[in-house]
């Protein structure tokens, strides 16, 4: 076992803290808190600005247009981009994080060639069509139907809950090809370009007062049948292989730490009975224990990463992050709010605060979401249960 | 970074555990309970004939020169079932006190005899009324006929019943809570003027409350430097409880494993009581709490190994967890359990109790929150 940092590891560490520093825009920084609510054009803009220097995709190698770090790399350099208050990119956990990976796996060398490079440069954005209204976290009830014609696919139904559909070049979804059959088996995984006639999107306002999601409504959709990922009728495994990795991207690691700071800040800030709130003694131990807990999961995240290979599925594991983080993401923000006491009401920056009132409450309300989607925590802890543990299922 | 085992890590993984399994046993928890030691010396011995009493002690003593990680692996299997024997109070506490600031003539006196099983060392150092401070210390050492004389009384002493020698803190300068002015002192079971009142833990492990009145003591049986004991019992302390956490993890996994067989083989309502949402959810809940504690404790572990400059803050935040999270998975544990939980019959029951005991030993999760606090600089 090793803890500490080689010397070219702390060069390098200063390296990424150093660029981070002097590269991550203020409108950016002035976002994070807010997770999901960060503006597309930035979050496009950011991507470019992180492929210019070559670290968009740590753990890809670099032939690929990724970093090629090694796995300590990549624990300092995600360290030190999160606590640089740069925001972790939604654009960027669907494309590289999610479908790459997945490609890799299951693509053809056709799809692997025609759609990562642009995935790296940030040129495309995609969004992911899982979800509908009556498939939530019964995923495999889907209905949106596909039914191939000759060398296309017709595809129609609705999907929901997809972010930034309204934004997006494309979009990978998960479609019925079969219903004789179980429900699991019978679903295929299709690429859809969203400018193919026939699509329809109506964002949904959130809590946030933002559209951060959207429905899409496809009538008679032609897809070629070359963008089907896998073999047909064959898409559940595919999907279950994502969901794992986007349960490993879901997981807030740079946000946990980026609010943790945000928390002693406004701590600092507060003045409590003459002193700043964070000398209060049941303050500091409310900081201190979410600070043992992140570090905790910290290095769980850490331990569970090392075993992962680029391309392999991260396996149930994810979960129990996903369940973990999420839930002490809300912990820390929920202090967060504590921390800044009857200004935790406002919905509008006061003057003397700068932006902490809103990105507070912003944060707060948005990080609601980290339970839900995804799959709940509800959810997980039933996958933690019967796919690690190995209790009996239903 | 790297949290990876090695096959030699791995290899004495198999080896300990083999030996709890074929030497231990709950039942032999149970005919110890009311034993005034809690454990057995032929059992000691036969470790000591495997090397374990020198695992991290140097070669020139006997010892085997090993890293730190070989202690994680032996105290998580030790954990794991409960086994008894005092090797953190003789090993990491009085052996490790004497190697890190003893002279050569008490080395080379008590770290052999300590490998070869032979003698018992504990540390004395926790006052009523100062909690888990270690610079707290009422205890005085004034100076007498060339030597001293040492005063005062010390609370749950770690395997103190079994003891045949002692380190002892007392104030040789400054006053009860300083820092400074805190002298080591070895004083043999026998000495004149020690008393020794059994206080046995609610998991029939033995400890004592130790008397001194009028100790003699001269100055080689000083261990370190006279007024400066206080930095080198708190890093002696931190490896302890690095250690103490280990076999929190160990606790933990035995406990989630007992209680996933169990929720598996009961069946109520026509079916395994483990395929109810209610009670899958909360074992996974103990999985994660297990995960967690488990990867915050190689950080510690590593950290001492490499004797980083944060060693400290990674010692209490390792204690921080492991003593809110053990509590936790086992007080879960007894509910999953039901009704079984609460006997005497059920194995489960040893692990709760464990859990208090090692929650409280070397701080409560409050303590070492307070220490991560300080250390992170509010």
């Amino acid at each position: 076992m090793k803890v500490s940092y080689s010397q070219d590891e702390q060069r390098f560490q200063e390296e990424v803290r150093k660029w981070f520093g002097e590269n991550t825009p203020a409108e950016i920084r002035d976002q994070t808190l807010g997770g999901s609510t960060l503006d597309p054009d930035l979050q496009v803009k950011w991507h470019q600005t992180l492929f210019e220097k070559g670290w968009i995709a740590p753990e890809f190698p670099r032939e690929m247009g990724g970093a090629g770090f090694s796995e300590t790399e990549q624990f300092i350099f995600n360290y030190g981009y999160s606590l640089s208050g740069a925001p972790r990119l939604k654009t960027k956990g669907l494309s590289l994080g999610m479908l790459t990976p997945l490609l890799l796996q299951f693509g053809t060398k056709e799809q692997q060639e025609h759609f990562i490079p642009d995935m790296i440069s940030g040129k495309t954005v995609w969004c992911q069509g899982f979800s509908e209204p009556e498939a939530g976290s019964d995923l495999a009830s889907l209905k949106t139907k596909a039914s191939l014609e000759g060398e296309e696919f017709i595809v129609n139904g609705q999907k929901t809950w997809i972010s930034m559909a309204d934004y997006a070049d494309w979009m990978f979804m998960l479609v019925r090809t079969d219903s004789s059959g179980k429900k699991q088996e019978g679903i295929s995984f299709l690429l859809v370009d969203m400018k193919s006639p026939g699509i329809t999107i109506r964002a949904i306002e959130a809590l946030t007062d933002h559209k951060p999601f959207c429905e899409v409504f496809f009538d008679n959709v032609r897809v070629p049948k070359k963008n089907l990922v896998g073999k047909i009728n064959e898409g559940w495994k595919i999907a279950g292989t994502l969901l794992e990795h986007e349960r490993l991207n879901a997981f807030p690691i740079g946000e946990l730490l980026y609010a943790i700071e945000t928390v002693r800040k406004n701590a600092e800030k507060t003045r409590y009975r003459g002193k700043p709130l964070l000398q209060d003694e049941v303050f500091r131990r409310k900081l201190a224990t979410l600070e043992v807990d992140c570090d905790s999961l910290l290095y769980t995240f850490f331990r569970i990463l090392s075993q992962l290979k680029i391309g392999a599925a991260p396996g149930p594991g994810a979960s129990f992050l996903k369940i973990y983080g999420g839930e002490l993401y809300q912990r820390v923000l929920d202090l967060n709010l504590e921390a800044i006491g009857p200004y935790a009401q406002s919905w509008y920056n006061i003057e003397e605060l700068g932006n902490a009132v809103h990105q507070a409450t912003m944060g707060w309300i948005n990080s609601r979401s980290l339970t839900t989607w995804g799959g709940s925590s509800e959810i997980q802890r039933t996958i933690v249960a019967t796919r690690i543990l190995n209790l009996p299922r239903k | 970074m790297d949290f990876e085992l090695t096959s030699e890590h791995l290899l004495f993984r198999e080896s300990v555990a083999s030996f709890v399994k074929k030497e231990h046993s709950f039942n032999r928890l149970r005919a110890l309970k009311d034993d005034p030691w809690g454990y057995s010396k032929d059992v000691w011995k036969k470790m000591a004939e495997l090397g374990w009493m020198g695992l991290i002690y140097p070669e020139e003593y006997g010892g085997l020169g090993l890293d730190f990680t070989f202690v994680m692996v032996l105290l998580e299997e030790f954990g794991r079932g409960l086994l008894p024997e005092p090797w953190i109070s003789t090993v990491l506490l009085g052996g490790n006190l004497v190697l890190a600031g003893g002279m050569e003539a008490q080395k080379e006196e008590i770290i052999p005899a300590i490998v070869a099983g032979d003698l018992f060392v504990t540390a004395a150092y926790l006052e009523d009324g100062g909690r888990y401070d270690l610079n707290f210390c009422a205890t005085s050492a004034r100076q007498k006929n060339g030597g001293f004389s040492l005063s005062g009384r010390k609370i749950f002493v770690l395997d103190g019943c079994s003891a045949d020698r002692f380190i002892v803190t007392a104030r040789t300068s400054g006053a009860t809570s300083d820092t400074d002015g805190l002298t080591l002192f070895i004083i043999p079971r026998g000495a004149s003027g020690v008393e020794i009142t059994p206080l046995k833990t609610m998991d029939g492990r033995n400890t004592c409350i130790l008397d001194l009145k009028d100790v003699s003591v001269s100055e080689s049986d000083i261990v370190g430097k006279k007024d400066s004991g206080y930095p080198l019992l708190a890093d002696i302390i931190d490896q302890a409880t690095t250690g103490v956490c280990a076999e929190m993890v160990g606790g933990m996994d035995a406990s989630l494993e007992m209680t996933v067989r169990y929720l598996s083989e009961r069946v109520q309502f026509g079916k395994p009581i483990g395929s109810f949402q209610a009670l899958q959810h909360k074992a996974a809940d103990m999985f994660i709490q297990k995960e967690l504690a488990s990867s915050v404790v190689c950080y510690a572990v590593a950290s001492i190994d490499e004797k980083t400059e944060e060693r400290t803050l990674a010692v209490s935040t390792a204690k921080a967890k492991c003593s809110s999270a053990y509590p936790e998975v086992t007080k879960t544990a007894i509910q999953l359990f039901g009704a079984m939980g609460f006997t005497n019959e059920a194995d489960i029951g040893f692990f709760l109790k464990r859990a208090k005991v090692t929650e409280v030993l070397f701080g409560d999760a409050d303590h070492h929150l307070a220490r991560v606090a300080a250390m992170k600089g509010y």
